[in-house]
């Protein structure tokens, strides 16, 4: 039971991190289905940027990680920039700007990955091996019962989530540049008519989406895997954006979106141990978030209300 | 020397394909309301979002207390305290009064004395104060999406004057409001101009000029043609000079002759999309060769009647009968089929197919019957004979045919296309709503006389306008509708616009 | 940018420009001006890895058997490529199509691959290892394939039409839930124990005559081909000529006006979804019971999403993926026989065609771009001439930047 907690939350902090991203870019008016290729090229660069350190700082460093983060939210970002390009410089239709950059970034990241092996240790593989992250234990917290496994075995970036949470729900509905931002995506001609920038705007907030998603990523190549290979792209970021629509667009219920979908994806997984069922079985419970996903679709698509110019370049001229 | 507050010199503003505004040149007093008349499209618009800084002039300058100003965005206008309310008004509907209000220039704090934010309490307060100071009364926490029209309005003279404007730029700020309304406003910018503010009216409405304008430009097809002294010029001759021909006030209609019921709709119930009851408990009739025409300010459910009536809502309760047949279940298809046509509000969203041709565009009516297809199988040369036909007989402009593609058409030649489309189905009833939207005067005449020869051809007109002039001009019956429900049917000759305006505004019948 | 230019470049320029407007040919130039954009970024990164790009696109044509190359193995020959590299064009034919059709309803079909993967397993499960004799077997692989992509696709239209559930996301989740489930079957009932991967489609089921004897060279002799560009074809006239197509078409165009004009948006949701499904279907059986005869547990085929980019490439027209097909499959079959000669990662196919589909998606743009820069010529001229007339006053030339900035009035 406690693994179901501790595995449950370290799935669901960073897939909260990313369907943050993707409702900071809807807000804006921007519609984000590029989740996927942000999170990837995301991790990539974090785990560029550790391979080549942890010859410098050592195997073990904790530090590495740190930079690791660091340089998926500055990679996140740029690779954002592309998505923002196309969405408002180009025109072009939102939803296929988002699966060219979904497709690009596993393209992109395959094949820097297997040149940048080769040229750095001959082989041309296609993975990054990382470090290991350090778990923690919360001394008070994690004494209570039932829920106090959450505090237990914590990876410190779920720690950090945390406050990148408050930091975005702050930026988002108290300073001047989100509430610019969410008039943006409700009504662009409104901010434009108020002398605010329109396509500035929308650009920044695209690129804060990719660089939070990007976090996201590097953190699912530490949590699951322990490396970087294409295998990051398993769909995590669809299930971001699933998880925003049922969060309708708001950041706190899509942060208990994120927590039901690990807690389910985990509790899956441990149903499987505990019924002793071979491993072929974990096949049909690594299913079970993606069926989770429609199911939950069916029941709350209908009812929710997006941004209402997300989707929608902004045209000047139009009134 | 005169002390003008505005000089726009010269100005010259071409988009593809068309010159919005030709060598213009403009000079506005300190403190007078300057009115600019001219038709849909004359340019008038255009004109003041340059002095807004919405489009830079591509010729001319623009002088602000003398000094010469190149404003790039909206943001140097308000710099230079100038004020617009446009005519689609800017809000953000699920925001509040206030921060609508603020958006832009908002007020900030620190919270914990460290972290940016921004002051909504105080902005509250502030905007209180100025409503009060003002005479516009807003509520500054409720939710745009909440509020009527006419407080809209006003939450948008707010937000010049929160700025600090001194010159103040009315975007045909009457067309939304009932007549009564209208005094309100007009008392409101007289006061304005009594508090020292320099106010610039845009307005094809001439009775709104002679009743608070001091002076008034009269452009007409992107040139100025005169600016002429309100009081010592008749209102005849305005109209005249801002349509460029003379014009004939009263249009010739006939006698009702009305025949049998066409459609009876009874205690019609409509929901939206979030369960709330938009159209209630409505029940009228139309007879053959009857105008029905339904007046209300917008957003009080008369879309939604007309979407039930055809068919694209679907009805919560209550009947609708076309010519004794119940139709309330139907689908679009079988309603259309039995005798409906829908000239729908939302022309270029609903009316057409923008990235079809004109000819396909005015066959879609036709495209699965015969002799337009047989089989599954589209028989282009009907299409063709077909869209030349209609093409001729509407006089409708394009540039390359039935091949030009409807995107590239004017509103006004969309809407013929539109309207030829329908009204060639000959149905028994059709439907118009806001017909004349946006089209100048030729454009609304020639619509008008069309609604008017259908009704003596016999068929049930039901017409959904917001402009009162339209409605008093056309209608033989008018039923006035407001928050959903009909306040008042009756004979048009009994009603006078200022008993229909009341109405409007929710006043129950004594 | 107005009055310096010689007037012989701007000429140029506008001659280019009215390529990429014009109604007629921009179906052509805007695909060309993106390949060769490609092209360019191909190089460069070629050249940056320090190869040559020439020998590279060279040996890219060479792998797929347009080009004979240096030497061949035993009883190989050009046509053995070729013949294979027609054996792969099929299925990427049928997926682009797949792409087409939903995307001309306004429907995104990422599902495409999960499609496929379904319809491929179940062809391979019923018939494969059924022993029917090749008569019988062969059509109903396609019965098969026709009816699981269908419904799945049918499936997703539904999805979108009753619950509102944006079909990009319901097909991102069905692939991951078929990749699963079939994962699961084939590791639990039909794994060959030595390759793990499913057990091998029986011939007879096969949609590939292997091993014939042509001019002393074996080859491959694909049937899919033929119903790729007969696809190809329905899917032309289905689109150009029925009223179903145009109802597609027009639901495609603008959900509203469809609906206004009376047409059962939800049911011709439904219908281009199945219709997109059972090309996806085709796809599917033409490549794992034709180019292939086995199915790697987990895994989807990249040529779901290659299909994307032949589709947008082709400028979503059934004919135009034929060639956009055929130039993208040079690429990615191709990419083996570069690999081994070039010794450059095989990976650099798919960076290709996510450049390709990168350029594409700004297709739109060009042509804005394009119809600007005619428009503020023929206002130059307009101008000009203004100019000419009024000599006394002095002409501004519009402001360039000011142009950039608005739509339509």
């Amino acid at each position: 039971m406690d693994k179901v907690f501790i595995d449950g939350l370290s799935f669901a902090a960073p897939l909260f991190i990313m369907a943050m991203g993707a409702i900071y870019s809807e807000k804006s008016g921007i519609t984000n289905l590029a989740v996927e290729g942000f999170q990837g090229f995301g991790a990539f660069v974090g785990a560029l940027t550790a391979i080549l350190l942890m010859p410098v700082l050592g195997d073990g460093s904790q530090a590495v990680i740190y930079i690791a983060m660091l340089a998926a939210f500055v990679g996140g970002g740029i690779y954002a920039c592309l998505h923002a390009l196309l969405c408002i410089k180009f025109r072009a239709n939102q939803v296929i700007s988002g699966v060219v950059i979904n497709i690009l970034a596993v393209a992109l990241t395959t094949f820097l990955t297997s040149t940048i092996n080769k040229s750095l240790n001959g082989d041309a593989s296609n993975k990054f091996v990382l470090g290991v992250f350090n778990r923690y234990t919360i001394p008070g917290l994690s004494q209570i019962p039932v829920i106090g496994a959450l505090f237990r075995n914590m990876y410190p970036f779920e720690f950090i989530m945390i406050v990148v949470a408050i930091v975005a729900w702050y930026l988002m509905y108290r300073t001047r540049f989100g509430m610019r931002m969410r008039a943006c995506g409700e009504n662009p001609q409104a901010v434009d008519a108020a002398g605010g920038n329109v396509d500035r705007t929308r650009f920044i907030s695209v690129m804060i989406s990719g660089a939070l998603s990007g976090v996201g990523g590097i953190c699912f190549a530490y949590s699951i895997s322990a490396n970087f290979s294409p295998s990051i792209y398993m769909g995590y970021g669809y299930l971001a954006i699933a998880a925003m629509i049922f969060g309708n667009w708001n950041i706190l219920p899509t942060g208990a979106v994120c927590l039901f979908f690990g807690l389910a994806k985990a509790g899956g997984y441990q149903l499987c141990l505990s019924m002793g069922l071979p491993s072929n079985y974990s096949d049909l419970f690594m299913m079970l978030p993606y069926v989770l996903t429609l199911i939950l679709l069916v029941f709350f698509s209908k009812r929710n209300h997006p941004p209402k110019a997300a989707g929608e370049p902004y045209d000047k001229g139009k009134r | 020397m005169e002390d003008y507050i505005v000089e726009m010199r010269h100005i010259t503003k071409r988009f593809p394909g068309i010159i919005a505004n030709d060598d213009v040149t403009i000079q506005v007093k300190r403190g007078e309301v300057y009115a600019l008349l001219g038709e849909n499209g004359a340019g008038k618009s255009t004109l003041m979002s340059m002095l807004f800084g919405m489009y830079e002039p591509d010729m001319g300058e623009i002088l602000i207390n003398g000094e010469p100003v190149k404003f790039r965005s909206s943001n140097d206008a308000t710099a230079h305290s100038i004020g617009m309310v446009h005519q689609h008004f800017k809000l953000v509907d699920n925001y509040t009064v206030a921060e609508n209000i603020v958006l832009g220039v908002e007020p900030m704090k620190r919270t914990l004395g460290i972290f940016p934010s921004v002051d909504l309490k105080t902005a509250n307060r502030e905007i209180a104060e100025l409503s009060k100071t003002y005479g516009l009364e807003v509520n500054p926490t409720d939710v745009i999406e909440n509020i009527p029209v006419s407080v809209r309005q006003r939450v948008e003279i707010l937000k010049m004057l929160y700025r600090k404007a001194e010159i103040l730029i009315f975007d045909e700020p009457t067309a939304v409001l009932t007549p009564q309304e209208i005094e309100f406003l007009l008392k409101i910018i007289d006061g304005l101009r009594k508090s020292g503010k320099t106010i610039i009216l845009i307005t094809h409405k001439i009775e709104e000029i002679k009743k608070i304008a001091d002076r008034c430009a009269i452009l007409y097809r992107g040139r100025l043609v005169k600016v002429l002294d309100v009081q010592s010029t008749s209102s005849q001759d305005m109209a005249n000079m801002m349509v460029g021909r003379e014009v004939d006030f009263n249009p010739t209609k006939t006698p009702a002759n009305y025949r049998g019921d066409v459609l009876e709709v009874s205690h019609l119930t409509v929901q939206n999309a979030n369960k709330f009851d938009v159209v209630k408990d409505v029940s009228f009739k139309i007879r053959s060769g009857e105008v029905f025409a339904v007046a209300g300010v917008s957003g009080n459910g008369q879309g939604e009647l007309a979407d039930a009536v055809s068919g694209l809502m679907k009805v919560y309760s209550g009947s609708i009968k076309l010519c004794g047949q119940d139709v309330t279940n139907d689908s679009i298809r079988q309603r259309l089929e039995s005798g409906i046509s829908y000239i729908p509000e939302d022309r270029q969203g609903v009316g057409v197919f923008l990235d079809f041709t004109l000819g396909d565009n005015l066959a879609i009516r036709k495209y699965y019957k015969q002799p337009f297809s047989q089989g599954g199988i589209l028989h282009f040369s009907e299409f063709e004979n077909y869209a030349d036909k209609l093409i001729d007989r509407y006089d409708i402009r394009c540039g390359q045919g039935r091949k030009t593609s409807l995107r590239s058409m004017s509103g006004g030649n969309q809407q013929k296309a539109i309207v030829a489309r329908e009204i060639e189905e000959h149905a028994k009833l059709i439907i118009f709503v806001q017909p004349t939207r946006g089209l100048d005067i030729g454009a609304i005449e020639n619509i008008h006389k069309q609604i008017l020869a259908e009704r003596d051809r016999g068929a049930a007109i039901l017409l959904i306008s917001l402009e009162l002039d339209e409605i008093m001009e056309l209608a033989d019956t008018i039923g006035v509708i407001y928050n959903g429900q009909m306040m008042k049917i009756a004979d048009a000759s009994t009603l006078t616009s200022l008993d229909v305006g009341r109405y409007m505004m929710g006043v129950k019948e004594a | 940018m107005s009055k310096q230019n010689k007037p012989q470049t701007r000429q140029k320029k506008a001659w280019f420009s009215a390529l990429l407007d014009s109604e007629k040919w921009n179906g052509l130039t805007i695909p060309m001006l993106t390949i060769l954009l490609t092209l360019v970024a191909a190089s460069i990164i070629l050249l940056v890895m320090g190869k040559n790009p020439l020998v590279a696109f060279l040996s890219f044509l060479q792998g797929s058997g347009f080009f004979p190359k240096a030497s061949y193995g035993g009883g190989q020959g050009i046509l053995t490529d070729l013949f294979n590299f027609m054996n792969i064009l099929a299925p990427m034919i049928l997926a682009a199509l797949a792409f087409v059709v939903g995307f001309k309803a306004g429907l995104f079909n990422i599902g495409i691959a999960g499609q496929m993967l379904a319809s491929g397993f179940l062809a391979t499960v019923i018939i494969g290892y059924s022993g029917l004799s090749a008569v019988l077997a062969k059509p109903l692989v396609l019965v098969i394939g026709i009816v699981a992509g269908g419904l799945l696709g049918a499936l997703v239209g539904w999805l979108k039409y009753k619950f509102n559930i944006h079909e990009v996301v319901s097909t991102i989740m069905l692939n991951y839930i078929i990749s699963y489930l079939c994962g699961f079957f084939i590791n639990t009932y039909f794994a060959d124990s030595l390759t793990r991967s499913s057990k091998i489609c029986s011939d007879s089921a096969r949609l590939t005559w292997t091993n014939v004897n042509i001019g002393g060279v074996k080859c491959n002799l694909p049937l899919g081909i033929v119903l790729a560009v007969a696809a190809a074809f329905l899917v032309k006239f289905i689109f150009d000529r029925t009223v179903f197509g145009f109802e597609l078409k027009a639901v495609g165009t603008n959900v509203r006006c469809a609906r206004y004009t009376g047409i059962n948006v939800g049911r011709r949701l439904v219908f281009s979804m199945a219709f997109s499904g059972m090309l996806a279907g085709l796809a599917g059986v033409t490549y794992y019971c034709g180019y292939y005869n086995t199915i790697v547990p987990k895994s989807l085929a990249s040529m779901g999403y290659d299909a994307i980019s032949v589709a947008l490439l082709g400028n979503s027209a059934p004919i135009g993926a034929i060639f956009a097909g055929i130039l993208i499959t040079i690429f990615q079959y191709g990419s083996n026989y570069m690999s081994s000669t070039v010794g450059v990662p095989k990976e650099i196919a798919s960076l290709i065609t996510g450049i390709l589909l990168l350029f594409s998606a700004c297709g739109g743009y060009f042509r804005y771009m394009a119809h600007r820069r005619l428009e503020r010529e023929k206002d130059e001229e307009i101008e000009a001439s203004r100019a000419a007339k009024s000599a006394g006053e002095p002409a501004e030339s519009p402001n360039a930047e000011n142009r950039e900035k608005e739509g339509k009035l």
